[in-house]
């Protein structure tokens, strides 16, 4: 059963549930999330790339107790993947079953436009749900400027027009997080329609607690050590820091691999968890790791 | 009482670079009395989360707050740099009053082609009337051709044809189903976008003027053209090419002092780009075009991670260096050596001949 808005006491609540679902959420994030549900308005969410935008959707969506409604965009989409599409093999039998019945055309026509023949995709899926669900736009900024005008609508009235059949209206409207990497500019529109939040890279405490909350089973000396490692590789000029995601990925790699005790050959072999590229990976060795590890 | 006070703040905001209007202020007032009074810091969350919508803003918001609630209220509204006013400022600045001293300076230090080189390379200072009106048919074909070749993506990604069902279902229902007339779609041509960075310092000093023309053309023509040059700074020159018409627009030019001759740092310029432009001009369907002989007087990491960043984001990196055009002559400066890896075209821009073969190189890799 989905969680009334009014039910919701305060920020307080928030920043609980969602350390139950496994997230650490400080408070200003907790104000942003708290408000996206009680004024329900979108929230749209920067940052780097594995600070955990994407998270807040789906912990919201178990906090809520709703389901979570996922649309990953990408350059070209378009709205025959993101709203809906007719069911065209199923219109083609149908055209085919009732082909030799008497009934006036304009009521065939009416027929294979009808409901059951309409596929919904994320966006149409989001507006009908029985009950409000978390909607999650996932790096709006891959998808192109004519999409975004199309977001705006939506976001604006909550009602998608299909031609054939007429306006949806959502009976409950989503709960809307929009995440991007902020590959390119988002236009102005859009970005006045949502609340705003920009998740930096956690600070060394946050990261700890991070690291605690996912990895309960965790080593403490060897969590601060590989956070503490992270944290100065963050300082560097690389082309991609690594974010919370390759943090945790490397505590669990230290974990099976080494030895209970963080040293440079142990951080050498797990370096891949924390950067993905080869020059990144030769830059961070060029800076010593013993140096990284210790400083 | 405090609702007076938050407007005042949303205008407070404003003054100093902030988007957003009388929504966004209703939208603040909203925030702060579902989040209740309470401690500060929840109301100082409400706010920022309401009124910013981009990093910038975000970034400067701390700042605002603080001079705005806990600071000197009578003089809040004398302060007009934000932080994004004054980094644009800081620039301004230096295209203004700094320029002519930087220029004296770095003309001595750019190591530059030697004068023997430069006679050389006078052809396209010797353009007649005549071949003007040649450069203007070319560049208008050149920009027909990119349009056309490059800027439909599905076809370059897949070349076969789709059968729009939906409309073609709708005309057969009256023919009792029977699929007689098929209905085809095809990807909506998208305009290209072109980035073209123009390289107008000293050791340029005989191509700039042609090549500006070129750059003219190509903006007059192509809908989505964003046109800077640089020397030691970059210039956004879009606007003041946009007169239709070349004379007026390299007179508007020849008034931007700042970026004229002197010594070239393209790296550094580039960062700029990335740093102001980058993320609203930089995209998958952008062109990129820097225009340069590559006499770099910065340091060569700097300008190859520059590249690096571009060369992720666009479609394609074309490097046009006029010196090509030599026979002897071998990328060989440290600047060019450093930039060549991240270079998906590198070719010749000293004479109309060598544009009509940008043009063949453009065409062959999109196709």
């Amino acid at each position: 059963m989905a969680i009334n808005p009014d039910a919701l006491q305060d920020i307080e609540a928030v920043v609980q549930g969602f350390h139950k679902g496994g997230y650490v959420l400080d408070r200003a994030l907790a104000t942003s999330i708290y408000l996206l549900i009680k004024l329900n308005k979108p929230l749209l969410i920067e940052g780097h790339a594995g600070v955990g935008k994407t998270e807040v959707a789906k912990v919201l969506a178990a906090f809520l107790r709703t389901d979570l409604i996922r649309l990953q965009c990408y350059e070209g989409l378009d709205v025959s993947s993101a709203v809906y599409e007719w069911n065209y093999q199923k219109q083609l039998l149908a055209i085919r079953l009732q082909g030799d019945s008497d009934r006036p055309i304009e009521e065939r026509v009416r027929h294979i436009f009808g409901p059951e023949f309409l596929l919904e995709r994320p966006l149409l899926r989001s507006i009908r749900h029985e009950s409000s669900p978390v909607l999650l736009i996932d790096e709006v900024d891959r998808a192109d400027e004519a999409f975004e005008a199309f977001l705006l609508e939506l976001l604006s009235d909550f009602q998608i027009s299909i031609p054939e059949m007429g306006t949806i209206k959502a009976a409950h409207r989503p709960y809307v997080v929009l995440t991007s990497n902020r590959t390119r500019e988002l236009t102005d529109a859009l970005k006045r329609r949502c609340l705003y939040h920009w998740i930096d890279y956690p600070s060394r405490e946050k990261e700890m607690e991070i690291v605690r909350t996912r990895l309960p089973g965790m080593d403490a000396e060897l969590g601060t050590q590989a956070v503490g490692f992270v944290q100065a590789v963050r300082q560097m000029r690389l082309d991609k820091p690594p974010g919370v995601a390759e943090t945790l990925d490397f505590v669990e790699a230290l974990a099976v691999i080494g030895n209970g005790q963080l040293d440079a050959r142990a951080v050498e072999e797990t370096l891949g968890c924390i950067s993905k590229s080869v020059e990144d990976i030769s830059r961070i060795k060029a800076e010593g790791i013993e140096k990284l590890l210790y400083h | 009482m405090l609702s007076q006070t938050i407007v005042d703040f949303c205008r407070f905001t404003r003054a100093h670079g902030f988007g957003g209007g009388v929504l966004d202020t209703l939208e603040a007032l909203e925030s702060v009395r579902v989040v209740g009074g309470g401690d500060g810091t929840s109301f100082k969350h409400a706010l920022r989360t309401s009124l910013c919508s981009s990093k910038d803003e975000w970034d400067a918001f701390d700042d605002l707050f603080d001079r705005f609630w806990n600071g000197t209220p009578g003089k809040k509204h004398q302060h007009q740099e934000s932080g994004r006013d004054a980094r644009g400022s800081r620039i301004l600045a230096g295209l203004t009053g700094q320029a002519v001293a930087q220029s004296q300076n770095d003309g001595k230090a750019v190591s530059g082609a030697s004068a023997y080189d430069r006679l050389v390379k006078t052809d396209f200072s010797e353009i007649s009337g005549n071949d003007q009106s040649v450069l203007e048919k070319i560049a208008q074909r050149l920009f027909k051709q990119l349009n056309v070749r490059l800027s439909r993506r599905r076809k370059i990604v897949e070349s076969r044809i789709q059968i729009d069902l939906r409309r073609t279902i709708r005309q057969s229902t009256g023919r009792g189903g029977e699929l007689v007339d098929l209905r085809y779609k095809g990807k909506k041509p998208r305009p290209l976008r072109l980035v073209i960075l123009l390289d107008v310092s000293g050791s340029m000093n005989l191509y700039s003027v042609f090549l500006l023309r070129f750059a003219h053309a190509l903006q007059n023509r192509f809908m989505r053209t964003n046109t800077f040059m640089f020397s030691t700074r970059l210039v956004d020159i879009t606007g003041a090419l946009c007169s239709p018409d070349v004379t007026d627009a390299l007179k508007a030019l020849s008034e931007i002092r700042a970026a004229w001759a002197g010594g070239t740092k393209i790296g550094e310029s580039l960062r700029t780009f990335n740093l102001l432009y980058g993320r609203k001009l930089l995209a998958r369907d952008t062109l990129f075009i820097i225009l340069s002989d590559g006499w770099d007087t910065g340091e060569p990491e700097l300008l190859a991670s520059e590249l690096h960043t571009i060369k992720k984001r666009v479609r394609r990196l074309i490097w046009l260096n006029p010196l090509l055009g030599l026979e002897d002559y071998q990328p060989v400066t440290r600047a060019m050596a450093a930039a060549l890896p991240y270079v998906d075209v590198f070719a010749p821009a000293h004479s109309l001949e060598s544009l009509m073969n940008l043009e063949r190189h453009i065409c062959s890799m999109s196709s």
